[in-house]
């Protein structure tokens, strides 16, 4: 028999032990397809060529992220398999065969795999692309055209990353039974061998993974004026090497210590899960650790998503706080664009304030204007009158920034420095507020005395009733707008039916993704492996089983050891989490506690629905049932 | 000897196949075991002796007849209740020690208290006492895989004696230990049952084993064909056992 031949038949014959590697890499291969799918698809072409363009940016960086998580998937899947694998092959060790020509017959059994994962990924791919798109759409809110097409560019993209990383692991594979020994291959399954590893190499991982841990969410939650970039990606690199490190060193040793102390441990079904837990964490440690860290990118994806849907919202209402602002230097213009509004549409919301420009680049006003202002718009002006040397910035709702430094600025202002004493985000003044980025909220009595030396300028705001009657209302008021010394008036007029902010409602929806993707394939890395696990574990309980132990009793230790692998990487990822959303808050200007909770149960519900399938699963595969 | 049965079989048939190819493993034994008995049961390959043990243990289920078990028959009540009776009643020993190899010995040996819920305290107790009488309180810390494999079945016979059972059953206890551990083993199985801590029923082909037993029953063909006791020499009894091996013939395996 030529060796293709019995490749072909070992595929076939144990296509079900394959199942689950095709299925895991189809996923992968699916989801990377329908991203690419879209960047070629006319789906967002509805929302403006600017739009569009930031969304194929966007899922450019997806695919970044996804083909870096498809490497990393590849690797633990092929390798879960290589050591499933090796045991059965190495028997033919005994018929005669090299370690070279094994090799070979692993490598092209592991292509049959790939090439299925391939065909099958693709083909739900663009089976499932019109929905991928559709689900795109309805999450992210926007309307898009929904097509069913095959693009063959993105067909072969999606192929080739694919076969690139596939070609590497499965070389990596070939390499690794070259190198192996009779021995190492035929026992490559049944390790039964717990190497209680000395306390003082666990104490020394652990602390070297707190420290790691603790300085990465030391450094994500610095803020600062420079570097904060480069430190939240050192952050991520320590954080990722430090939970390897707690997984490998910290619960180990935690583990250990608990098993000598035999009056916790000789308490019911203890005893058996806690020494089960503990001899799978030596080979396991990596995969609660992958686990975790999925976990962290997907809870964070999550937070990012929610929080970018909530800052969507609050740029639209900063925006549109008024239809039409005026900036003049004539202070009877207020009441004239008025009625000319309103030979247009009503007027729900009408405000009008003096400032002062003591020179080119700022302008001020008085804290009672703006809370006169602000109360008549119905928003609530956060802080209380500066003092005389202090001021308050008019900022504005941003995406994100990576400049946080808390330090008090100083801000010279005409003739006075000011200590920049707060920072007000609120839509005080809408859209010029956001544009212009020069206001100053100053003392009555600071203002006073900077009337002398300044210039006075009024600030005219309305929000128009019916938003039909725009065009319209702007160009009855556009007839006030002019640039002389005597007379200057500037109009800004913003578009109620503007949809430049689109694409933050496609990053939610991405980021949306982005989480299922993370978390779906961190707990089908979970599943995996307990899935393996419990094939090694059924003579064991056949063992328990003879011994008189009662079904519900076996039962419930499979339980708690199940519990105790998904609750392990949940509560790292839990407290990683909250560090990780606190920084995405100090980036994004936003308090984003709620998000976190909401974070976190959406992965507590993944990970409990994950394990309790898992029981089931592996109640059955040791023969409880 | 005791008068109290620990357990009794009466006219047990075991079957295996379909209808039209039955094979009958069992036909018809009779046996009763009394509190302090010490039996090897001995036959050649293919007897029954397996069979017979795992119905006794109540792993298996007979075709006919009545097997009881701490008074209960046993192809009467549910498997809870054969779970509960295997566990507090009957202990086990096997030829390939199964000792679980994810904890150490002692944890080996306290498992079967720990789930059943007796106190911590209680059970690090006894399994000081046992560990004294099996030479084991050295290796209590050790994983199976550092023990000898003397050792782990001595651990074994101490995780089946730590319920204080009515009743142990060793399948082939000395199959896969060499001549001295195999000894060792015998010397320690006969003390226990000696100071009225266990009665055993011990399935063997090596008369040498079989010799340290008090009595001694042959299957042969799925019948018991014979019963011989010790008396006071063991040499003599192995004398014995060895004529009658001669006697009934075929593979003792």
């Amino acid at each position: 028999m030529r060796i293709l031949q019995l490749a072909f038949l070992n595929f076939r014959n144990s296509f079900k032990s394959y199942l689950s590697l095709v299925i895991s890499l189809s996923f992968t291969i699916l989801i990377l397809y329908n991203f690419q799918n879209t960047i070629y698809s006319d789906a967002f072409a509805v929302l403006g060529q600017h739009n569009k363009e930031y969304i194929n940016m966007l899922i450019q960086v997806v695919t970044i992220v996804l083909l870096c998580f498809m490497f990393f998937f590849i690797w633990y899947a092929t390798n879960v398999f290589l050591t499933r694998r090796k045991r059965e092959i190495g028997i033919y060790i005994f018929m005669g065969m090299t370690n070279q020509k094994i090799a070979m017959l692993y490598m092209i059994e592991i292509s049959f795999v790939g090439i299925t994962a391939l065909v099958v990924g693709i083909g739900f791919g663009a089976l499932f692309a019109g929905l991928f798109q559709m689900i795109l759409g309805a999450v992210s809110e926007t309307a898009i055209d929904v097509k069913f097409e095959i693009f063959p560019k993105a067909v072969a993209f999606t192929a080739v990353a694919f076969l690139i990383l596939y070609l590497i692991f499965a070389c990596k594979g070939y390499w690794n039974i070259v190198h192996s020994s009779v021995l190492g291959m035929i026992s490559a399954a049944r390790q039964n061998e717990y190497v209680h590893i000395k306390n003082s190499i666990l104490l020394l991982k652990a602390l070297v993974g707190i420290v790691l841990t603790t300085v990465g969410y030391y450094l994500a939650n610095k803020g600062g004026r420079y570097k904060v970039m480069e430190n939240l990606l050192l952050a991520v690199v320590l954080v990722i090497a430090g939970v390897y490190l707690l997984f490998g060193g910290l619960i180990p040793l935690i583990f250990q210590m608990l098993l000598r102390n035999k009056t916790f441990l000789y308490r019911g079904q203890r005893c058996l899960w806690m020494n089960q837990t503990i001899f799978r964490m030596r080979k396991n440690y990596r995969t609660y650790a992958m686990v975790c860290i999925m976990g962290i990118c997907s809870t964070t994806a999550l937070a990012t998503g929610f929080a970018m849907k909530e800052r969507y919202y609050n740029m639209i209402v900063f925006d549109n706080k008024y239809t039409f602002q005026l900036l003049t230097n004539q202070p009877n213009l207020e009441e004239r664009a008025a009625e000319l509004i309103q030979k247009e549409t009503d007027i729900v919301c009408q405000t009008s304030l003096p400032v002062l420009s003591p020179d080119a680049s700022h302008l001020v006003v008085s804290y009672t204007d703006i809370i006169r202002v602000t109360n008549e718009s119905g928003v609530l002006f956060p802080l209380t009158e500066p003092l005389e040397n202090e001021t308050y910035y008019l900022s504005y709702q941003v995406l994100m920034s990576f400049i946080l430094s808390k330090e008090v600025q100083t801000v010279t202002i005409g003739n006075d420095t000011f200590f920049q004493a707060g920072i007000v985000r609120e839509p005080c003044l809408g859209y010029m507020q956001r544009e212009m980025g020069c206001f100053y909220v100053v003392s009555d009595s600071t203002y006073s005395r900077m009337k002398e030396y300044s210039t006075m300028l009024y600030i005219h705001n309305y929000k128009i009733a019916d938003n039909a009657a725009f065009e319209r209302a702007r160009t009855a008021v556009d007839v006030l707008i002019s640039n002389t010394d005597e007379n200057f008036t500037a109009r800004v007029a913003v578009d109620p039916f503007d949809n430049g902010l689109e694409w933050i409602k496609v990053l939610h929806a991405l980021c949306i993704f982005m989480f299922l993707v993370f978390i779906v394939a961190g707990g089908c890395i979970m599943f995996m492996k307990l899935y393996n696990d419990s094939f090694e574990e059924r003579e064991r309980y056949l063992v328990l089983k003879k011994l008189g132990f009662s079904t519900q009793t076996l039962t419930k230790s499979i339980a708690h050891e199940l519990i105790s692998a998904y609750v392990l990487p949940f509560v790292v990822m839990a407290v990683s989490t909250y560090f990780s959303v606190h920084a995405l808050g100090m980036v994004m200007y936003a308090e984003l506690l709620s998000v976190y909770i909401v974070s976190i149960l959406a992965v507590m519900i993944v990970f409990a629905l994950c394990c309790i399938f898992s029981v089931s699963v592996y109640r059955r595969n040791v023969g409880l049932r | 000897m005791n008068d109290t049965k620990v357990a009794e079989i009466k006219n047990l048939v075991k079957s295996y196949g379909a209808k039209d190819f039955q094979t009958t493993v069992l036909k018809g034994i009779d046996m009763c075991i009394y509190k302090d008995d010490f039996i090897a049961v001995m036959g050649p390959s293919g007897s029954g002796k397996t069979t017979l043990l795992n119905i006794l243990s109540t792993i298996d289920k007979p075709t006919r007849g009545m097997v009881m078990l701490d008074g209960k028959d046993v192809s009467q009540i549910s498997n809870k209740e054969l779970a509960k009776l295997r566990k507090d009643k009957i202990g086990f020993i096997f030829q390939d020690y199964n000792l679980l190899d994810t904890m150490t010995l002692q944890d080996n040996i306290a498992l079967p208290l720990a789930l059943d819920g007796v106190p911590s305290k209680q059970i690090l107790e006894r399994i000081k006492n046992l560990a004294a009488v099996f030479d084991l309180s050295e290796q209590l810390r050790k994983y199976p895989y550092q023990l000898s494999g003397g050792q782990k079945q001595r651990g074994a016979v101490c995780r089946a004696l730590i319920t204080n059972p009515e009743i142990i059953f060793a399948d082939e206890p000395t199959g896969a230990l060499d001549s001295k551990a195999g000894k060792d083993l015998l010397h320690c199985l006969r003390r226990v049952n000696d100071s009225g801590q266990a009665t055993i029923l011990m399935v063997t082909h090596d008369p040498l084993c079989a010799s340290y037993a008090k009595d001694v029953y042959l299957l042969s063909d799925g019948a018991m064909r014979c019963r011989i006791s010790r008396g006071n020499d063991r040499k003599e009894f192995y004398n014995k056992i060895i004529d009658l091996q001669a006697s009934i013939g075929g593979d003792f395996l």
